[in-house]
């Protein structure tokens, strides 16, 4: 045992060390760097205090792309979950060609983020696109897509729920395959139909997964920015800009490195509690329909 | 599900979904075989019947007069993505199976915590990390350089394969390892001689991940890389910032995607195969 | 080459695994372990291979220290109950593994692992996965990876308790000849099985709530349970255990004259005892202890009736089908020259009289 207990730590530790000091040393320079006033005319480790936070307070562009964000991961995310579990039930059991789709549905979660949002880019075109060419076959009027605030965020969400639906699918299309047979045959035996097997058994069943599904894609999609970049650039004006986005224009393109250091730690210490929150909130709110 | 509509609605479903998964693709391949006059006339879906194809675009990409070269940046992702993803697979799998396996207690610090320890690093923002990675690889000269963009990479990937392959080394079983070691192998050689060799679906699916979010990275590739490494995202996101050639930004993108794309087709035999087999039981 | 345990010690969670375990274990017997589930066999068998700690005691081998020997120092091979082979390798590659690892050369594998797979009877299966086998024959190769090494020490921890029972039957007649010449290997080999113990075993250990209540011979410990609690273990159905009265010259078993004191028990003085009486010693009869029929089982050719005295528990084994129903109220004829005597703490005072002059020495 003594032998056993002597390698244990050499099995953790590379891991963890590594992951430790690539972490911590940015944990330590954002802190630091957020209470001074680095910036792109005066780069240095000055002390400022927190003016940085203060003013942070009162810059509405930012609380505006933190409260979008909110609504943009909240929203895309539920999509997702909707359309990914109808999805995994329709191609569970029998269901012809299920490979196929299994495989097709998988596809653009593999793909680049940033490059599908350039391709998505050229479909959403207002005058050369398929979206608004295929609009004005049914009849319709074409649809600013990139250039009106509105539209902005749908071609946004569309493009998010098409990227990352495929995850949602993946997870609860692996949970629906590891569930027990047994229940089924018991709600069948019942003589339960469709939709009462679906809210009675399957439902309560999948909790678990459902749960830690949507907040693994609630992370992920926290992170927002990448597709932002290609396909709107945060416009029209800021209409789709994320906390993402708009720390990359402060602190990359506009290097108000102190700046953007303090929102940083915000924006982090914001989505910590509110995944805490809401992965609290999720796991009490299914518990409690698996019950009843 | 015994109606006779239930079919009807459910392959509808289907296929409109499936409609709009591949739709970007078949758009993305129809633009690449178009040029300027496929374009600018506004939507045009079938070659032949609406515009006269070209390999243009794709002669573009591959070296052509005028083109942008992809073969350099699909060298360098598919270099950091490999190399940062084995990184993370090997020092990822040695952390699972020793929080699999033995129990850590430092004070209040658990195996579980330092199990959410690594997890919670998905939760860090790209652009939190970016501007201290700049600094930091400024300062030891790794800046623009393969093996710097491999370091940071590790840090996103890392906690995926712990993720992936502590929840796989629970599922197998500790007799295992006991029979290994009484056989005569030490700790690091039942590691390598029982249980790796029993995890390869684990391995895999966490080779999957590590490669997906590693070959997609493009915060990182894009702050922290310029001239002399691109990556592919990079790439075609330039391409992109330009004034349209839509055939060769199509083109490039489909290139982009391939490799993954392809995995994907492999794996999903993979991982079908391991669930169904886990679900019949 | 002695395996020598002292006062083991192993408390977790407040229960005790393993209590003040104190056994030497011979080279070239087997050691039948044999204990109810939750007795500690299986820790002890652990403790013995390394792949558990002890809060205190020790444990020597050749006189040297053997708890600070890392389990792959310890030149010992373990059967598990549940049928653990390596799910990647073959059956070849799976006796062949531990002889890689000592580096033996590779016709000296060969020729073990042939050697012992014929030995189990899987010859013919070097080439397939043990996921392609029945339990019975992943036992087997788990058997033959044991026995090809040929380690000094060899653990086997209930092996037959997860196969069906003609499998079990089958593969207990050949581990008589498997462990017949074991040379220098300590053997040990844990069960719950009255019958397997004493077929297999040289030595008998009893083993209860993490002691060894009794170590001996089959025999000695068939025909002498040190206590109550071992005469329940060592036997199947377990012993009848019940208070009675010892006084003019008669048992009285809950207020019922039950019998006659025979001759082995006629120097005890009179008072209160406990006696064991095992179930195929009992009968039905005209007269007797009067119950209530509890349960019937019938397994083959015999019929096992369960019959509540008072608070008092009794399994009457008889031979043949009969036909008892549920709420019964019957007789029981207990036969008097073959009553254990106990004190009223469970120590074994007096043996049915045909051994009496076979255990007196002890």
């Amino acid at each position: 045992m003594e032998a056993l207990r002597r390698h244990k730590s050499m099995f953790l530790l590379p891991g963890l060390l590594t992951l430790a000091l690539i972490i911590i040393f940015p944990l330590l320079f954002t802190i630091r760097v957020s209470f001074s006033g680095w910036n792109v005319s005066n780069p240095q480790l000055d002390f400022i205090g927190g003016a940085n936070y203060t003013a942070m307070l009162h810059d509405s562009r930012f609380w505006a792309s933190i409260t979008r964000l909110v609504l943009l991961a909240g929203g895309t995310v539920l999509i997702q979950y909707v359309i990914g579990f109808g999805m995994a039930l329709l191609v569970w059991r029998e269901a012809r060609g299920r490979r196929l789709w299994r495989v097709l549905f998988l596809v653009p979660m593999m793909t680049t983020p940033v490059v599908m949002a350039a391709i998505w880019q050229m479909i959403f075109h207002e005058s050369l696109g398929p979206v608004n060419d295929l609009l004005g076959m049914l009849g319709l009027t074409k649809v600013p897509w990139l250039t009106e605030s509105g539209p902005a965020l749908v071609a946004l969400m569309t493009v998010e729920v098409w990227q990352w639906t495929p995850f949602m699918f993946l997870l609860l299309l692996a949970g629906l395959l590891s569930l027990p047979k047994e229940p089924f045959m018991a709600a069948a035996i019942d003589g339960a139909g469709a939709w009462r097997t679906f809210r009675k058994v399957t439902f309560p069943l999948m909790a678990p997964v459902s749960v830690a599904a949507i907040i693994i894609r609630l992370i992920e999609a926290s992170k927002l920015s990448d597709s932002v970049y290609v396909l709107t650039s945060g416009g029209p004006g800021s209409a789709t800009e994320t906390p993402g986005y708009y720390l990359y224009i402060q602190g990359l393109r506009d290097q108000q490195t102190g700046y953007s250091g303090a929102m940083s730690l915000t924006y982090l210490v914001l989505m910590i509690v509110t995944l805490t929150v809401v992965a609290a909130l999720l796991a009490r709110a299914f518990k409690l329909k698996g019950a009843s | 599900m015994r109606s006779r509509l239930y079919p009807v609605f459910k392959y509808t479903m289907i296929a409109l979904w499936a409609c709009f998964v591949a739709g970007p693709f078949f758009w993305a391949m129809t633009t690449s075989f178009k040029d300027v006059n496929g374009v600018q006339g506004g939507a045009t879906y079938l070659p032949w019947l609406q515009y006269e194809p070209t390999v243009v675009g794709w002669r573009n990409i591959f070296g052509g007069a005028g083109g942008v070269d992809v073969m350099r940046p699909f060298f360098n992702s598919a270099v950091v993505t490999v190399a940062a993803s084995a990184v993370s697979l090997v020092l990822g799998s040695l952390a699972a199976y020793a929080l699999s396996r033995y129990r850590f207690k430092l004070g209040f610090i658990k195996n579980s915590d330092i199990v959410f320890f690594f997890v919670s690093q998905r939760i860090m923002p790209p652009v939190v990390l970016v501007i201290p990675f700049f600094y930091l690889l400024q300062w030891t000269g790794l800046l623009d350089t393969v093996l710097g963009l491999v370091i940071v990479t590790v840090a996103l990937l890392l906690p995926i394969a712990v993720w992936v392959m502590v929840d796989f080394f629970n599922g197998i079983p500790r007799e295992i390892d006991e029979m290994a070691m009484l056989d005569g192998c030490g700790p690091f050689q039942t590691f390598v001689r029982a249980i790796l060799p029993n995890s390869l679906p684990g391995l895999t699916v966490a080779a999957m991940f590590c490669v997906v979010f590693g070959w997609n990275d493009f915060f990182f590739a894009f702050r922290l890389t310029f001239t002399e490494v691109q990556t592919l995202p990079q790439a075609v996101v330039a391409l992109n910032s330009s004034i349209p050639p839509w055939w060769t930004l199509s083109a490039a993108a489909l290139f982009g995607v391939a490799p993954l794309i392809l995995l994907a087709l492999r794996v999903e035999r993979y991982l079908s195969k391991g669930n169904l087999s886990g679900a019949v039981r | 080459m002695n395996l020598s345990a002292t006062d083991l010690c192993l408390t977790v969670d407040g229960v005790d695994h393993l209590k003040d375990v104190s056994a030497t274990f011979v080279p070239g017997r087997l050691h039948a372990v044999i204990g109810r589930t939750m007795a500690g066999k299986t820790t002890l068998l652990r403790v013995l291979a390394g792949l558990q700690g002890v809060d205190s005691g020790a444990l020597t081998r050749q006189g040297a220290d053997f708890l600070k020997t890392p389990v792959w120092r310890r030149d010992t091979a373990m059967v598990y109950q549940q049928f653990i082979n390596y799910p990647h390798l073959d059956v070849f590659d799976n006796v062949a593994f531990p002889l890689k690892r000592a580096g033996l050369a590779r016709d000296e594998i060969r020729r073990r692992v042939t050697d012992s797979l014929a030995r189990v009877g899987l010859a013919d299966f070097e080439r397939r996965k043990p996921s392609q086998l029945s339990g019975g024959q992943q036992q087997r190769v788990a058997l033959a990876r044991a026995l090809a090494r040929g380690t000094g020490i060899l653990l086997l921890d209930e092996p037959l308790a997860n196969l069906d029972y003609k499998l079990r039957e089958q593969l207990r007649d050949e581990f008589r000849t498997l462990f017949s010449d074991q040379g220098d290997t300590v053997v040990i080999y844990t069960t719950t099985e009255p019958a397997e113990a004493m077929m297999l075993g040289d030595v008998v250990l009893v083993m209860h709530e993490g002691r060894i209540l009794q170590t001996g011979s089959p025999q000695e410990v068939f025909e002498r349970p040190a206590t109550t609690t071992v005469a329940s273990i060592i036997n199947d159905p377990p012993m009848n255990i019940f208070t009675g009265r010892i006084g003019s010259g008669q048992v009285t078993v809950a207020g019922f004259q039950a019998t006659h004191v025979s001759a082995h028990l006629a120097d005890l003085p009179d008072g209160t005892y406990r006696f064991g009486l095992r179930a195929t010693d009992v009968g039905l009869a005209s007269a007797g202890v009067e119950g209530e029929v509890t349960f019937v089982e019938i397994s083959g050719s015999e019929t096992f009736v369960h019959v509540a005295v008072g608070e008092t528990p009794f399994v009457v084994q008889i031979e043949g089908i009969h036909d008892v129903a549920l709420g019964d109220l019957v007789k029981l004829r207990l036969r008097p020259e073959r009553l254990f005597a106990f004190d009223e703490e469970g120590t074994l005072q007096r043996t049915p009289s045909y051994d009496l002059t076979s255990v007196e020495g002890r």
